[in-house]
């Protein structure tokens, strides 16, 4: 089948004869795709265009009405802006510290139950997998009046420690199942050689199974650093302003002492999202993949 | 391990090993107990007493936590939370859908696009609120922009200060940040439509649109359950995107359970209450949360 014959428009007369002479079916036609793609684009990515134009515009064209949807001007004052504010940089320390933390604890503990479910056939595994699997599907609202409770009864609120351990109880079943996807697709012959060897448990794992899984293991901790960045609900109840992350923080400030600061605030949104747009498109091959499995094998 | 060892490839996955496999969960395990199973089950007791999150002390109230949340908010916050969940799941499945469809042709920068599309599904929930809350603000807002120089709106309106087109503006912010993992899925189902399906369809005279049905759209009805499904219950439990956009406003009319229950607990200080609703709210998730299990173990059954 040739490129054209896909592109052009086939006249009638050769339709009923691809009916008759066999062929190799077409894939519909681009045009449709074209057409398609263009108008959800405008939904999907004019939101995204009117954010860089917003946090470019200086304030006083930004404010113009009706809105003008090409720049005449551009400035980077409001990234400036942000840079001056005492309280945006210590929310953006504690988002890297959190995130950081969250994502080294999760993929240590994730590592060691992955492994568990990839590889050790248990009475109670299933089980076990199903429970935190389904630890995503219960309400964090709900959770939250009696985690409220339980850190404050510890001394813990408004800590790291109390952002860090929600943050990974949150993204552990995640983690556990792209990894596991990881570990599967180590032959198990592998760890059989390493025993015969005289290889102890511990010396597998960490001498054999993680160096062989390096990609997974840094695929794991991107992914758990980005949910830690992007949570909002237990930053915004368990810490103060002093040790909350930028979600909250720049709600704080843009919602409240701030108010109608819209292009630093767009401004602000783009930091924010920086981390984590960098940290897919390196993580795009494996996403797909993990996020397959997680969600299809349930 | 010196047993294994000694005897060589004997018994592959003995009794140490099952023992060992099972202590590597430990650490996991204590953290999904303590973060999760306790606080779920404290939680939900909390609706049989009367208790504060400020003052110590309760007492036991027995079902007049839900007797009070029955007569109370529960019908409407039920009600929106159905509507935002619906629109939500579905409106995202039809942009994703065509998307993916879209994509699984020849188009020219098709791999460029698909990056592109997945930008409102990876930035933080915050950022989807701030950004629609600009697009939709009544004074400056880029919307109310074009409505006006386009005639279809004679003057600005306040989108967020109405019940009916906040409830739409969340519907709308909440969609344009779900519908790109919808076409990542889907994307992901259509590439293991064998080829040769489609030749064999095609060899009997099928066209493209009925190839779409008889031969795509079976093929990909357990993902498609899986998906709806999912999506489903995130949106049953969404916070972030409508906590910041409308705050359940204006007049309650964008309050869903999580916006209710997290208001009632943290903002009136009244866990009974909070709990009880919560209580109600699990019951109605876990039905959807049934449905996800089938689905998905009937997918992996075949």
């Amino acid at each position: 089948m040739t490129v054209t014959s896909t592109t052009r428009p086939i006249p009638a007369q050769d339709r009923r004869s691809a009916r008759t002479t066999p062929r190799r079916p077409r894939r519909p036609r681009p045009v449709a795709a074209a057409v398609t793609v263009a108008l959800i684009g405008v939904f999907a990515l004019g939101p995204v265009y009117w954010l860089l134009v917003t946090a470019l515009t200086p304030d006083s064209d930004a404010f113009a009405f009706p809105p003008r949807l090409w720049p005449r001007r551009i400035t980077l004052e409001h990234f400036a802006n942000l840079a001056e504010n005492p309280a945006l940089l210590r929310y953006l320390t504690n988002s890297v510290i959190v995130s950081l933390t969250t994502a080294l604890l999760t993929v240590i503990v994730s590592a060691y139950t992955a492994y568990s479910f990839a590889k050790f056939r248990y009475r109670g595994r299933r089980s076990l997998m199903y429970l935190i699997l389904a630890s995503q599907m219960f309400p964090q609202a709900l959770l939250l009046i009696t985690l409220y409770l339980v850190f404050s009864a510890y001394g813990l609120l408004n800590t790291y420690l109390a952002l860090i351990l929600s943050f990974s109880t949150f993204t552990l079943p995640l983690c556990v199942w792209m990894l596991k996807g990881f570990f599967d697709a180590i032959p198990d012959e592998l760890i059989e050689a390493a025993k015969v060897d005289g290889a102890g448990q511990g010396a597998i794992i960490h001498r054999i199974l993680l160096p062989v899984s390096l990609p997974g293991l840094i695929a794991t901790g991107l992914f758990a650093f980005i949910r830690g960045w992007n949570d909002f609900i237990f930053a915004l109840t368990l810490a103060g302003p002093d040790k909350q992350t930028l979600p909250p923080g720049l709600v704080n400030t843009y919602l409240g002492e701030f108010q109608a600061a819209w292009p630093d605030l767009m401004a602000a949104s783009l930091v924010v999202s920086l981390p984590v747009v960098i940290g897919f498109i390196i993580l795009q091959r494996y996403l797909v993949a993990g996020l397959t499995s997680g969600a299809v094998k349930g | 391990m010196t047993t294994q060892t000694v005897g060589g490839r004997e018994p592959r996955r003995g009794l140490p090993d099952r023992a060992f496999g099972f202590l590597l969960t430990l650490p996991a395990l204590v953290l999904f107990v303590a973060i999760v199973l306790y606080p779920l089950i404290a939680s939900l007791t909390t609706s049989l007493f009367n208790q504060s999150l400020v003052l110590p002390g309760r007492s036991f109230a027995g079902l007049e936590n839900f007797r009070s949340v029955l007569a109370g908010q529960f019908w409407s916050v039920l009600r929106n939370t159905l509507v935002f969940t619906g629109a939500c799941t579905l409106i995202p499945f039809v942009l994703g859908f065509g998307l993916a469809l879209a994509l699984h042709t020849r188009l020219p920068g098709r791999g460029l696009l698909r990056g592109l599309f997945l930008f409102p599904w990876v930035i933080p929930g915050v950022v989807v609120s701030f950004l629609w809350m600009w697009i939709f603000n009544a004074n400056y807002g880029l919307l109310n922009g074009l409505l006006v120089q386009l005639g279809l709106l004679d003057e600005p309106i306040s989108w967020l200060g109405q019940p009916g087109t906040a409830t739409l503006a969340v519907i709308v912010a909440k969609s344009w940040a779900s519908f790109p993992w919808m076409m990542v899925m889907l994307l992901a189902g259509l590439q293991t439509v064998p080829q040769t399906l489609h030749e064999a369809a095609a060899l009997d005279g099928a066209g493209t649109l009925r190839r779409f049905w008889h031969v795509t759209l079976p093929h990909l009805r357990g993902i498609i359950g899986v998906v709806l499904l999912l999506e489903a219950i995130w949106n049953f439990q969404h916070f972030d995107i409508i906590y910041v956009l409308t705050g359940g406003g204006p007049a309650g009319a964008t309050t869903t359970f999580a916006v209710s229950v997290y208001d009632t607990a943290f903002k009136g200080f009244d866990l009974g209450r909070a709990g009880a609703l919560g209580a109600l709210w699990m019951v109605l998730l876990s039905i959807l949360v049934v449905g996800y299990v089938w689905a998905s173990e009937r997918g992996e059954k075949r």
